[in-house]
């Protein structure tokens, strides 16, 4: 067990040692524009998405406390990854004028009919669930975290 | 709500647990796994000399390891965020006081550090360039490899170093609490279970939203893919004439291509290239991008060139375009490439003369090559010595 917990962990240090070579040999213009790059990266997701996704839980938590039906959270989930994943065409910002097969949807459109599709799909199963939820009492209220899963498996 | 620095304590949902964290974990793993190991091949590709010489076929090779590269990046996005958001909390952990337990922490948080900037790192940049967006001084393909290989490497510390809790938790259920945080008790707003299949689901809507652009029974449904697959002769361009600077050149009536070996020189005009034997291949475009499109490609066997200039099989061919500057105005075909019967300089796409957009007079195209190795507005061959 712990020899093999040193060898992936010597073999993961030598493969980042190679990268880091790599990223040297490119020179120390290159090498700072990625530094940025790099450190940006963990700055927008720990002081940025982070905590606008705390801020959003709380909200949600104040708006709608208890236990939220599971597809209003699955629903979140896909819109925010969608939108996240629809920056750079939504931004058009690599678009050239000289060249009209790059970029050639109306990404606005189709953004917004997957985020529609999304919450209304969300929000019927959220409602289909709700009589059940109802009828059903406390039954499936606690299933999932304190380890009193004993009717969920 | 209060104001100062969160503590790891102050984060109670058992949702932000190891549990979750190693699920997610096993597929962000995948997922990278499959990115490393097809963007080595594109490497591969890419090089003039690879270790192992790049195979010719199968001729949809570099399409579908390429396709397979920007579909796991974009599928690990969402895997990556909610991987973070299971593990948030530790990010506010108090360091230990003993020195050697603080010193194995700080190593711990330094290799995290690493992991996070290079993953973030390489997922931001290969999303911005799939849609051909430079918003950066680094050369992309160069730091993107030597980023995959810290990104990789952390990874694997990674791994090691959380082996025994990763072996636990999978091995239990996922509401079993035996390595949760202590005080993480507060049941989240749903179970584990659908937030690990919200991340999975997230990930399969992100990858049909896009995929079209290589897929193209998908295009239809990819209503965020960069390209729709149309074109001139329905395949998408991605470097115009004009952006090249190519459209005097390529149009002019002095234009020869310029066959060189052993000190001689043969010229041929358009249609000296059209009396030679013409051949057909379905070949597919395949750029570094992850878009790709297939063409029926009709043209000059490039062998039946190097015949004539008299080049025996093997030999390397430097092929130079009528571009006056970009990083691959000149590319070197392989020797196996060079003598492939699939290879061509294509004068026709589908039923049309081949456009200015396409590579007009002739292009090289051959199979299993990245794109933009595919040079377009071909002026000289050279045989390689």
């Amino acid at each position: 067990m712990n020899a093999v917990r040193v060898t992936i962990a010597g073999l993961g240090i030598a493969m980042a040692a190679y990268g880091l070579e790599q990223l040297l040999a490119l020179g120390p213009a290159n090498l700072e524009a990625t530094v940025v790059w790099l450190v940006g990266g963990v700055l927008v997701h720990d002081a940025v998405l982070a905590p606008l996704t705390v801020a959003a839980g709380l909200l949600l938590a104040r708006l709608w406390p208890g236990r939220l039906p599971a597809a209003v959270v699955t629903g979140l989930v896909v819109v925010a990854t969608v939108t996240l994943v629809a920056v750079p065409v939504l931004g058009r910002f690599g678009a050239r004028a000289d060249n009209t097969t790059l970029l050639d949807r109306n990404y606005l459109v189709g953004w917004l009919l997957l985020v529609t599709l999304t919450l209304g799909m969300a929000a019927a199963a959220a409602l289909r669930s709700r009589p059940r939820r109802a009828s059903s009492g406390r039954a499936r209220t606690g299933g999932g975290s304190g380890g009193t899963s004993a009717g969920r498996r | 709500m209060n104001r100062r620095v969160p503590v790891e304590s102050d984060f109670t949902s058992s949702l932000r647990s190891p549990a979750v964290a190693s699920r997610v974990g096993l597929w962000l793993g995948v997922c990278f796994g499959l990115a490393f190991v097809t963007g080595l091949i594109s490497h591969e590709a890419y090089v003039a000399h690879p270790l192992i010489a790049f195979p010719t076929r199968p001729t949809w090779g570099y399409r579908v390891t390429q396709g397979v590269h920007v579909l796991s990046g974009t599928a690990a996005i969402p895997l990556l965020l909610v991987k973070l958001w299971s593990v948030f909390p530790r990010l506010f952990a108090r360091p230990p006081r003993a020195l050697r337990a603080l010193a194995m922490h700080g190593l711990e948080r330094a290799s995290i550090a690493v992991l996070v900037a290079a993953a973030v790192f390489q997922l931001a940049s290969g999303l911005a360039n799939a849609a051909q967006w430079y918003p950066w001084n680094f050369h992309f393909r160069a730091t993107h490899d030597a980023v995959a290989w810290i990104a990789i490497g952390a990874l694997l510390v990674h791994v090691a170093v959380k082996l025994p809790v990763i072996r636990a938790t999978l091995g239990a259920d996922i509401d079993a609490t035996g390595h949760d945080r202590v005080g993480a008790t507060t049941p989240g707003p749903v179970s584990r279970r659908v937030l690990v299949r919200s991340a999975l689901l997230a990930s399969a809507v992100a990858v049909l939203a896009t995929a079209g652009s290589t897929v193209p029974a998908l295009r239809r449904v990819s209503v965020l893919g960069v390209r729709s697959g149309r074109g001139p002769a329905g395949v998408p361009v991605n470097k115009s004439a004009r952006a090249a600077g190519v459209v005097a050149a390529a149009l002019s009536t002095d234009y020869r291509l310029v066959v060189a070996h052993g000190g001689r020189e043969h010229a041929f005009t358009r249609a000296d290239l059209e009396h030679l034997a013409q051949h057909t291949a379905e070949l597919p475009i395949a750029c570094v991008e992850g878009w790709s499109a297939s063409g029926r490609w009709t043209g000059v066997r490039v062998r039946t060139l190097l015949d004539i200039a008299g080049a025996t099989p093997g030999r390397d061919v430097r092929v130079v375009s009528l571009q006056q500057h970009g990083p691959f105005r000149e590319t070197t075909l392989p020797g196996q490439f060079a003598d492939d019967p699939l290879t061509l300089l294509a004068l026709r796409l589908g039923d049309e003369p081949l456009a200015l957009d396409h590579g007009y007079p002739c292009r090289l195209i051959a199979p299993n090559r990245p794109g933009v190795l595919q040079t377009k507005w071909v002026s000289r061959l050279e045989v390689q010595g």
